[in-house]
């Protein structure tokens, strides 16, 4: 191998300090955010004066707040059943059907990854507008369903391509119909991969801004767009807190995605 | 004749304009094991996957005791197979994968119970019933895979290439396996291996396949010593062929010219050649003896090389005409001369046990 780790010398600890560099470029301010929010002053001033619970109890206090991390999950979660249903669907005529356009019909259902979210959000706004969905739960599930579909697809997909379709076939000649053999072998047997598609679309939906302003009314707001309104109208430490706990489910879901995925793959 | 068990009628399957089996007849008494031998793309599995149902042949037909099964569906036609591949279900135990086909068919619990135990005792696992397949070595999930078969004691048990993905050492174990349960069982076996040793071990009847047809059908020892043509007398065994030019036939026994110009006669007649036709004179390696015998043909050759294996010799031994041909006696006879130094050797074999086919 051109570059093989063990024989690249004092390059090594180079790349260490690189590595370190860069983790803590993308992770810095995140913590920041995280200790500003136990800070004991107003105007977010770092290193904070004293520490305080006091920003978690006003936010925790206000129902907008309540109200707004509410709707976050209610849409994120339907978002990942729908994305998960549509993946599944989706994944076994990609990997196992054979018709023509079958590549492009994945690169259709991919585009959302590398379409400029913006782009993407201005064009299903002035479609929702017309329609009447725009500033509704359903708009809102449709199009965060829709920017989830690529990561339900992906590891649903490959988990199914990775299964041998002898193993159906010997459900199958076993006395199972084909739906049973799906339901009772295929379906359990690529169980991490439709775990990840669904953790992976409620993220997709939990964090996503750019559509969600777009799709927003003032009765109905996401969690990240009342983080974003409230940074424009006053900085208050609330902000930080909320932000330490979108962090905090994010990072949450993604451990106990580690943890299944290990207990599951035995 | 009693009717068949199993009735496999001018199977033809083809793809586009590729026909993969060319309308194979075979008909299965009960409790037989009937093994599809040939060559990859000779059409074997195809034909098997036509009776389990994943491939609708384009004619012909499928009786199991004169009941078409062409019309029934894969689930429903109460069939065991074993896969070339491991297929046990990764989520499920050992014993709950031999229950698998029982749970389908809804029945009781004391009785899935009773007959996962018994089928784990057949194949001898009994005390991986709790394991998951991925802690089970191949041979162990092949094992596994067979109780599951037959764990609905289906009439009958197809098995393709089971074996194909162990060393030789497990195969031949896992073969002695298939025999006894073969017999305890009495199912009727439909087995697809381009192995002919395996095939041999196994089968009462070897339906040997070419390009989609069969070549040949019958015992291991009809195949053997009596093989209908060149392909069969090839790949069957170990065999020598020689270049030949037919002379004459009478009374049964023909005589030819080998290329060196040494004239062998009695040999067997089974084809009908003209004179001066093109042959190919096909003699079994341990047909061949370095002392003479009463009625032994000979035929001058070179020793290129010598090797011992235990119970045989092998030798490469070179024709005048620069044919090689390999040797096997048994090892309890004398060494042939030096290699280096035994031009003008002689080695010699029995005309009625070699075999003439046209070329």
């Amino acid at each position: 191998m051109l570059l093989d780790y063990d024989r690249l010398g004092w390059l090594r600890a180079a790349l260490a300090g690189f590595t370190a560099l860069v983790a803590a470029f993308l992770l810095l301010p995140v913590i920041f955010i995280v200790l500003l929010s136990f800070g004991s002053s107003r105007w977010l001033a770092f290193p904070p004066p004293g520490w305080t619970l006091k920003w978690y109890q006003e936010l925790l206090a206000d129902p907008a707040w309540i109200d707004a991390a509410l709707t976050s999950a209610r849409i994120a979660a339907m978002v990942a059943i729908l994305a998960v249903v549509i993946g599944l669907l989706a994944s076994f005529s990609l990997v196992r059907g054979e018709f023509r356009g079958r590549q492009l019909l994945r690169g259709l259902l991919l585009t959302p990854m590398v379409l400029p979210v913006v782009v993407f959000a201005i064009a299903i706004y002035a479609f929702f507008l017309r329609i009447g969905l725009a500033g509704t739960t359903t708009g809102f599930v449709i199009a965060h369903t829709i920017l989830a579909l690529p990561f339900a697809i992906i590891p649903i997909a490959t988990a199914l391509e990775g299964f041998d379709k002898s193993i159906e076939d010997a459900a199958i000649v076993c006395g199972a119909s084909p739906l049973q053999a799906r339901l009772r072998i295929t379906l359990p047997s690529i169980r991490i991969g439709i775990f990840s598609a669904a953790i992976f679309s409620f993220l997709a939906s939990w964090d996503e801004v750019v559509v969600a302003i777009f799709m927003a009314s003032p009765t109905l707001q996401t969690l990240p767009v009342k983080i974003w309104g409230s940074l424009r109208a006053d900085l208050s430490p609330v902000v930080a807190a909320a932000s330490s706990l979108l962090v905090g489910l994010t990072l949450a879901l993604m451990v106990v995605t580690a943890l299944l995925r290990r207990r599951l793959s035995r | 004749m009693t009717r068949p068990f199993l009735s496999i009628r001018a199977v033809r399957k083809a793809f586009g304009a590729f026909v993969a089996v060319h309308d194979v007849t075979i008909d299965v008494p009960k409790g037989e094991f009937l093994t599809f031998l040939g060559p990859s793309g000779s059409g074997k599995s195809t034909t098997l996957y036509a009776i389990a149902g994943f491939q609708d042949p384009t004619s012909g037909d499928v009786l199991l005791e004169d009941k078409s099964l062409l019309a029934v569906p894969s689930h429903r036609r109460n069939i065991g197979m074993v896969f070339q591949r491991y297929t046990l279900f990764p989520h499920l135990s050992v014993a709950e994968n031999v229950a698998f086909p029982l749970r389908v068919r809804g029945r009781p619990d004391s009785e899935v119970r009773r007959k996962v135990a018994d089928m784990l005792a057949l194949v001898r696992l009994e005390s991986f019933a709790g394991r998951y397949p991925g802690a089970l070595s191949g041979g162990q999930q092949q094992r596994v895979a067979l109780a599951r078969a037959l764990a609905y004691d289906p009439p009958i048990l197809l098995m393709d290439e089971p074996l194909s993905a162990l060393d030789k050492k497990l195969r031949q174990e896992i073969q002695a396996e298939i025999r006894r349960i073969h017999r305890e069982t009495g199912v009727t076996i439909l087995y697809v291996t381009h192995d002919q040793e395996e095939a041999l071990h196994l089968s009462d009847r070897i339906a040997l396949f070419k390009e989609g047809r069969i070549e040949q059908i019958g015992t291991g020892e009809d195949l053997y010593l009596r093989p209908a043509s060149e392909f069969v007398a090839g790949f069957i065994g170990n065999s020598n062929f020689l270049t030949a030019e037919h002379l004459e036939t009478e009374n049964g026994t023909a005589v030819v010219r080998l290329a060196d110009g040494s004239i062998i006669k009695g040999v067997k007649a089974t084809h009908a050649l003209g004179h001066g036709q093109k042959a190919r004179l096909m003699v079994r390696p341990e047909a061949f003896r370095l002392m003479p015998a009463p009625g032994n043909a000979s035929l001058a050759v070179e020793i290129v090389d010598t090797a011992f294996f235990g119970d045989r010799r092998r030798v490469v031994a070179r024709t005048g005409s620069g044919e090689e041909i390999d040797v096997r006696p048994t090892s309890d006879t004398a060494e042939p001369g030096d290699a280096d130094s035994a031009s003008g050797q002689q080695i010699f074999f029995d005309p009625a046990a070699a075999f003439l086919f046209p070329a």
